[in-house]
């Protein structure tokens, strides 16, 4: 029975070959979204889970009142670490290590600026690293040790053994290379290329040893032991701050490792989610991608069914049960499905490159998991359940007789279900043009706005080694720049002008009530800072070697807003518990995000914090000349660093990534589903043409043209379309703006994009039926006539 | 056999009854070879499907071999009409995905009836109806004729009791039609399998040994045929 069964589905879906192209193909595109979206959602899911400890480490928050709400972040004082594994019972241990930051690291001829951590032998345990060279017992124990990655080590040594070889930090400390450990997943919230000791941070950096509660530089993790109420050790960890600071109004809690990735905001303290949303929305994605699929398979299926009725009426007169008939249904759809799933294979593989470079993951299909395989095993057999379910139980309902009395289908009631399965696709579709619509307007809108400097032709690279140190060099290199003719200004910066960072409660203006707390960003700033980047200033003046600008300052806009400063420039704050004059007000500047109100900020002059040179390309040279004459320059007056230059256009594009990526990704698969919902409203117009061929043909005797019967056979689906808009808009609407209501600068939601979605569904909808009903339209009516 | 009493059909359209059938009150023993006669719309392919279970009666009982099929659930049904019943249409009605063989094969698998005792009896039917050349093609590549004979070896291949015709040979030629009646009759008188026919022609009725004239969904006329 089965076999004869197969012999004859495949008979059958051979003999519809266009038919079975249509269904195949919508089902593999349908399939292959959704893996590839479940691929990603499963990469972002087990994010941080690498280690075998990940459910019993957690990472330290530290939550900070402010007059503008508690404001939370994984940036905590060295000391805490030593204190909880000294205190806080139930933890087995607990680590402190800075981010990864870049450094130069040589051997030999072969110098690489990469990522670096400080950390502990306790961090090494917690993460539990793979070691593939080197003792895991014995590494990080010294404070010239380093731990180098897998790719890092090759970089470095080529094929050559790493192990207890020295390699050169910033072309000073002589480390003994101590392990090699397996390349980092790339879905580590932790990415580093080498790994150092703590005391080595100490020795480099003072404040490391120096500093105490109140000052927030490193990542503190621990790890509890295993099952244990993360609540207890909590409760003892909370009040750590206030204990030794009097006064402090801070808090600390507990966040578990593996939700560090996905539920990283926090409101008043508490966990409110994070991209974890965006995770939602894909998976949602993924299946309303795989279920228009398999409506559209029914549809198809369905409006063959006059082709299958005859079938259906035979076997039911020759004795077979409507269990027998469900089961042979079923076994196409299953057929179709696999089918399906081979072909998404194979478009899943083609198009994971490009995914992975848009999404920057890499997402692989892991062949030897079997967790990968009951997924895909799942989702076929589930697809061709759902895609196969209502065909089959349609057509095994038929009444033998009425197919064999000569089979009329009255169609209201089964053209209905039809009709309504189209709505929904063409909701769906409907949707997600006026969703990417509007992300690519808000994208535009944001990029328009003001960011209150010239971010074109601007330059930046971090000063390393000798330059950090030596006014003189930094003088240097600004005169042999400015005198090379490649840049025509130039200044210093204490942070990547594209970055955050640096904040402070710790300033006061004449009239600040006690109580008011108020996060400040500081930089440091060289001679020039506004000219070089292009802002206005608004009032007063530059830094300026002209003056003596040790106990002056610049600030923002925002700032003196904040303040509520009548004249500004003259009026002496307090910085730090120093008397400080403005001497300038600056427009607000965009510097970290985008998308938010800008802070205020409070700009002074100490040449000791620079860390950033920031130029203007000359525009009257060649870009890619006056590039390589900074970077000849450069690193003739500081040899042994590998200039690191960055158009700051570029590194402020990337602000725009999730947004963009957003876009792309609705874009691509909003696609996939109008491509789907077109194969589904071609099923239910051939259907129909199907089903009206006669009185097509009676209306064509009568006189009616070819463009009277189009119009009468285009209104229904338009009139579906319309519906479908119908519905849709007021959803799309709510999804908008509620994704809109996160950022402070956002569009208007107006009528453009809704507009767009009904015209584009309209157009689609109209070409798609069009394809079938012209056909019918010039049909010869006598062919259709003859047969009754 | 067959035991009808007092079947009534009717379709009820805006509080009119409309009847296809009235008072029919018949038997049909074990070995007959029945025609039904009449009139287009006298109702003769109606008490055929309700005779073959295709069709449900509006009133009266219907017994089969003893039975009472009116009462009877989907699934005996189903199990009484596998295993007693073959159906021969007017247009052939084979299934166009399979070969001649598969057809013929249909209803043997739905009686879930073992394969090697399946393969023996294709090949037989096959034999006997002469058509083992044909075994591979599909129907669209047969005659009329050699269609209706497929259509027949199916009907036998379940080795019913009772085969029901519903104008068997109204789409043939007469050197076709002919060859399908003499068919019927050896069947009928070689395999004692009883046979019911509908049909328009006096010819064909003649091959049976009885004749039901139906006029208005009423029995006129119940005559022996003799031969």
């Amino acid at each position: 029975m089965f076999k004869l069964n197969l012999k004859i589905a495949l008979r059958n879906l051979w003999k519809n070959k266009g038919y079975t192209l249509i269904n195949v193909g919508g089902l593999a595109i349908g399939l292959a979204s959704c893996m590839i979206l479940l691929l990603y959602v499963a990469y972002e899911w087990s994010y941080d889970k690498e280690s075998k400890h990940y459910e019993d480490t957690y990472v330290l928050y530290q939550h900070q009142k402010a007059s503008s709400g508690t404001m939370s972040w994984a940036w905590t004082p060295g000391v805490l670490a030593p204190e909880i594994e000294a205190k806080v019972s139930g933890v087995v241990r607990a680590s402190h290590s800075s981010y990864p930051q870049a450094a130069v690291l040589s051997y030999n001829q072969n110098t690489f600026r990469k990522q670096a951590v400080y950390s502990d032998p306790q961090f090494l345990k917690i993460m539990a690293y793979k070691f593939l060279k080197g003792n895991p017992a014995k590494a990080l124990q010294e404070v010239n040790s380093i731990i180098l990655t897998e790719t890092m080590a090759k970089n470095l040594f080529g094929d050559e053994d790493p192990i207890n070889k020295i390699v050169k930090l910033d072309n000073k400390e002589e480390l003994k290379v101590d392990a090699v450990i397996a390349d980092l997943p790339k879905n580590s919230t932790i990415l580093f290329d080498y790994m150092l000791t703590w005391a080595l941070w100490e020795n480099q950096m003072p404040y490391v040893k120096e500093s105490g509660w109140g000052n927030n530089f490193c990542l503190t993790i621990v790890q509890l032991q295993k099952g244990q109420d993360y609540r207890q050790a909590e409760a003892l960890v909370r009040p750590f701050l206030a204990n030794h600071d009097k006064g402090a109004t801070g808090f600390y809690t507990l966040h578990p490792l593996s939700k560090w990735h996905l539920y990283s905001e926090f409101i008043n303290g508490k966990s409110v989610g994070g991209k974890i949303d965006q995770i939602r929305i894909f998976f949602l994605l993924a299946f309303c991608l795989l279920l228009i699929a398999c409506v559209n398979f029914m549809n198809l299926s369905t409006a063959r069914s006059e082709k299958r009725a005859k079938e259906v009426g035979v076997r039911k007169a020759i004795g077979s049960s409507r269990n027998a008939l469900i089961g042979q249904f079923m076994l196409e759809s299953f057929i179709l499905s696999i089918l399906g799933m081979v072909v998404a294979f194979v478009l899943i593989e083609l198009s994971l490159g490009y995914f992975n470079n848009l999404l920057q993951t890499d997402l692989v299909i892991d062949y030897a998991d079997w967790k990968f395989w009951s997924v895909f095993v799942g989702l076929t057999l589930v697809t061709g359940f759902i895609a196969g379910s209502y065909p089959a139980f349609y057509l095994s309902s038929f009444e033998p007789l009425q197919v064999l009395k000569g089979f009329k289908m009255t169609g209201k009631a089964t053209l209905s279900v039809r009709q309504v399965l189209v709505v929904f696709q063409f909701v769906f579709a409907a949707c997600l043009i006026v969703c990417t619509a509007v992300i690519y307007q808000q994208l535009n809108f944001i990029k328009g706005k003001s960011i209150g400097y010239n971010k074109n032709n601007l330059v930046e690279f971090p000063l390393q080694g000798n330059l950090r140190k030596s006014e003189h060099k930094r003088q240097l290199l600004k005169d042999e720049l400015l005198k090379s003719g490649a840049v025509s200004d130039v200044t210093f910066f204490s942070r990547s002008i594209s970055e955050g960072g640096n904040n402070s409660f710790g300033i006061s203006w004449p009239g600040k009530s006690a109580k008011e707390e108020v996060l400040f960003n500081h930089r440091s700033a060289g001679y020039d800072f506004a000219k070089t980047i292009g802002t206005g200033m608004i009032s007063g003046r530059d830094f300026s070697p002209l003056y003596k600008d040790t106990s002056t300052v610049m600030v923002n806009e925002s700032a003196v807003k904040t303040m509520g400063l009548k004249q500004p420039v003259g009026t002496v704050i307090q910085f730090w518990g120093k008397p400080v004059t403005i001497v300038g007000v600056m427009r607000d500047i965009v510097m970290e995000n985008p998308y938010a109100v800008t802070a205020p900020m409070i700009v002074y002059h100490n040449m000791d914090d620079v860390e950033v040179l920031i130029a203007r390309l000359n525009t009257e040279q060649n870009i890619s000349s006056s590039m390589a004459t900074i970077k000849e320059v450069t690193e003739k007056i500081n040899p042994g660093f590998p200039l690191d230059s960055k158009f700051v256009d570029d590194t402020f594009e990337q602000k725009f990534q999730t947004e963009k990526l957003l876009g792309t990704i609705a874009n691509w698969f909003g696609g996939f589903a109008i491509f789907i919902s077109c194969l589904g409203l071609l099923g239910l117009a051939l259907f129909m043409a199907e089903q009206r061929k006669k009185e097509i043909s009676i209306r064509k005797v009568l006189g009616a043209s070819n463009m009277n019967i189009l119009t009468l056979l285009n209104k229904d689906f338009i009139k579906l379309v319309l519906i479908a808009d119908l519905i849709a808009f007021p959803i799309a609407y709510l999804i908008i703006n509620k994704w809109l209501s996160a950022y402070s600068f956002r569009v208007s939601i107006s009528v453009l994009p809704f507009a767009v979605a009904l015209l584009l569904s309209l157009i689609i909808a109209i070409i798609t039926v069009s394809v079938q009903s012209v056909k019918v339209a010039k049909a010869n009516p006598v062919d259709a006539l003859k047969y009754e | 056999m067959i035991t009808l009493q007092n079947i009534e059909k009717y379709y009820a359209a805006k509080g009119l009854k409309s009847y296809i059938l009235r008072h029919v009150t018949t038997t049909i023993n074990q070995g007959e070879f029945v025609s039904i006669m009449g009139p287009s719309g006298a109702g003769k392919s109606t008490l055929l499907n309700i005779l073959g279970m295709l069709e449900e009666p509006t009133y009266g009982t219907y017994e089969f071999m003893g039975e009472d099929v009116t009462s009877m659930n989907e699934r005996k049904r189903i199990e009484l009409y596998r295993n007693h019943i073959g159906f021969v249409f007017q247009a052939y009605h084979l299934i166009d995905e399979m070969t001649v063989a598969e057809n013929i094969e249909a209803p043997l698998l739905y009686k879930k009836i073992g394969s090697s005792e399946r393969k023996s009896r294709v090949a037989d039917m096959l034999d006997r109806f002469n058509i083992v050349g044909k075994k591979d093609l599909f129907p669209n590549q047969l005659s009329g004729g050699q269609q209706q004979l497929v259509g027949i070896a199916r009907a036998l291949a379940a080795q019913p009791s009772i085969i029901l015709a519903d104008e068997p040979t109204g789409n043939l030629q007469s050197a076709q039609a002919l060859q399908i009646m003499d068919l019927f009759k050896k069947l009928n008188e070689e395999e004692n399998i009883t046979v019911i026919q509908v049909t328009h022609s006096e010819l064909n009725a003649s091959y049976g040994s009885r004749i039901l004239h139906l006029l208005d969904g009423v029995i006129k006329e119940d005559v022996s045929v003799l031969s």
